[in-house]
């Protein structure tokens, strides 16, 4: 394993991200926009219910939301590699194809962090949640966990794919029921029994459960805090984690992303 | 070093029931300049590609400066520096940033690296343009920036796919230039492949590929004695009965 070059492969994708202002303005802003049109129409449904302000309910959600679309959506650089043939310098480096996959993976993780936390120092102000020490650091290490799970699941379905076009349909495919089925805006625990099954495999639902822990500690009796326990969550994390970093690796050296296509080409 | 650079025996791939490479016995000596002179779809990329380990065989074994491409392909990889057809460097980075990027990748410390960057840019006459991001450079000064990728690393055997596809004449004249020095300072062994007769000319030896079989090999003088004929062109013609067909760009 090259520490070197799983750095210069994080490097790499730090410095792309910071050069793409509209996709770093957009990565901030998002929750926002959700915090006040989604939040907005639910806080209206929820009215009469003095427990919580919908929008502190929804504050851990918004969070897992930004891990979501950072890790996934890093994995478009690896779309964008293998077109425009900068996985090929990459694959032929003398690197295990793991190191390859664990490169992208952290640069993933650094990404949607960096992003869950710039957006935690805006919004949890906005909504008056104060975390304590303990629950700001639990906080921490779910977005870090839900960012490495995220961002191998992005890999695997990156590791694939060959157009941006095609990367796209398959993503907003993912992205929403991702979203809905994750306890985000609603609890999961009233779903119907298939929904919920499906939500249990949803590697956000443990992201934004631990995040509820970590934040909405208080309300927990009042039925809006965390529903599994927090070391059932990490330990989801974790598989999903691993399994998407095993499963990608081979998939990045698939024979077809580097010689067979160009040997179509020219057949 | 007596190893040869490259020995291939019975080495074949088939993608599906496309035959890409049949059976192929190579050796290429260490120090040497040698072509694989084809049409497209020859088998010469999936040559290279199976020498680099980026496929694996369907069938054969094959050697590179002493290391089997299917046990040993990181040893393989080390080596090897390999300039594809198109370019891998990514276009939004800086050269350097991309030079930097690959030092990584080879894992070449900073205090290595930073020196070797500079000479190779300058060499290059990238000097200029180093912090540039790639996709403002010329297609010439691109391919001298891939080369310089290709070569950070130091490698014994460069694996050159088509290298002047798509270079105007100049450029082409200026990479050549590149390659002589590099092989000139270094004893590194080229493996070259082009469907341009006139790139195989200076090569110490060739391997004519049509249909993924050796139609022939030897030095371009040798191949021409043996059939009687003036040119490369016309050994291709004798040997495999049609036409090196493209003339033009890939």
């Amino acid at each position: 394993m090259s520490t070197r070059a799983v750095y210069g492969i994080v490097v790499r994708e730090l410095v792309r991200f910071l050069r793409q202002r509209g996709r770093v303005l957009a990565s901030v802003g998002r929750p926002f926009v959700w915090l006040i049109f989604a939040g907005a129409g639910y806080a209206a449904v929820f009215a009469g219910r003095n427990e919580i302000d919908y929008r502190v309910y929804m504050a851990p959600g918004l969070l897992g939301m930004v891990v979501m679309f950072g890790a996934l959506l890093a994995a478009l650089s690896t779309v964008t590699d293998r077109d425009a043939g900068v996985l090929r310098m990459v694959l032929v480096a003398p690197i295990r194809r793991g190191t390859i996959a664990l490169g992208k993976v952290l640069g993933a993780t650094v990404l949607a962090t960096t992003q869950a936390v710039t957006v935690s120092v805006l919004l949890l102000p906005l909504v008056h949640l104060r975390p304590s020490l303990a629950g700001g650091l639990l906080a921490l290490s779910a977005v870090v966990l839900s960012s490495l799970a995220l961002g191998a699941l992005g890999l695997v379905l990156a590791a694939g794919i060959r157009s941006l076009e095609n990367f796209a349909g398959v993503m907003n495919f993912v992205v929403f029921p991702m979203l809905f089925l994750s306890g985000a805006l609603y609890p999961v625990r009233h779903l119907g029994p298939v929904l919920r099954m499906v939500a249990y495999v949803n590697p956000l639902a443990y992201g934004v459960d631990l995040l509820k822990h970590a934040l909405l500690g208080a309300w927990t009796g009042a039925g809006y805090g965390g529903e599994l326990s927090p070391s059932l969550d990490v330990a989801a994390l974790g598989v999903f984690a691993v399994l998407g970093l095993l499963a990608a690796a081979p998939l990045l050296a698939r024979e077809g992303g580097v010689t067979r296509t160009a040997f179509r080409e020219r057949a | 070093m007596t190893a040869a650079a490259i020995e291939a025996r019975g080495l074949g791939k088939d993608f599906g029931s496309i035959r890409a490479l049949d059976r192929l016995d190579l050796d290429v000596r260490a120090g040497e300049f040698f072509g694989l002179l084809g049409p497209n779809g020859a088998g010469k990329t999936t040559t290279v590609h199976l020498l680099a380990t980026l496929l694996a065989p369907t069938r054969g074994t094959a050697r590179v400066v002493g290391h089997d491409v299917a046990q040993d392909d990181l040893a393989v990889r080390r080596a090897i520096g390999l300039v594809f057809q198109d370019t891998t460097l990514d276009r939004d980075l800086t050269v350097q940033e991309n030079l930097r990027f690959a030092a990584r990748l080879w894992n070449l410390p900073a205090r290595l690296a930073v020196p070797r960057i500079d000479a190779l840019v300058r060499q290059f006459g990238l000097g200029e343009r180093r912090d540039d991001p790639v996709r403002t450079l010329s297609g010439g000064m691109r391919r001298a920036a891939d080369l310089a990728r290709g070569m950070l690393h130091e490698p014994r055997v460069l694996f050159l796919d088509e290298p002047t596809a798509g270079l105007d004449p100049r450029a082409r004249r200026s990479l050549w230039e590149l390659i002589r020095r590099l092989r000139e300072a270094s004893g590194l062994t080229v493996l070259l492949t082009t469907h341009y007769v006139e790139e195989a000319e200076p090569c110490d030896r060739v391997a004519v590929l049509d249909h993924g079989r050796l139609a022939a090999l030897g030095t371009p003088a040798d191949l021409k004695r043996d059939a009687g004929v003036a040119s490369l062109e016309e050994v291709f013609l004798a040997r495999t009965g049609h036409p090196l067909a493209e003339s033009g760009a890939a």
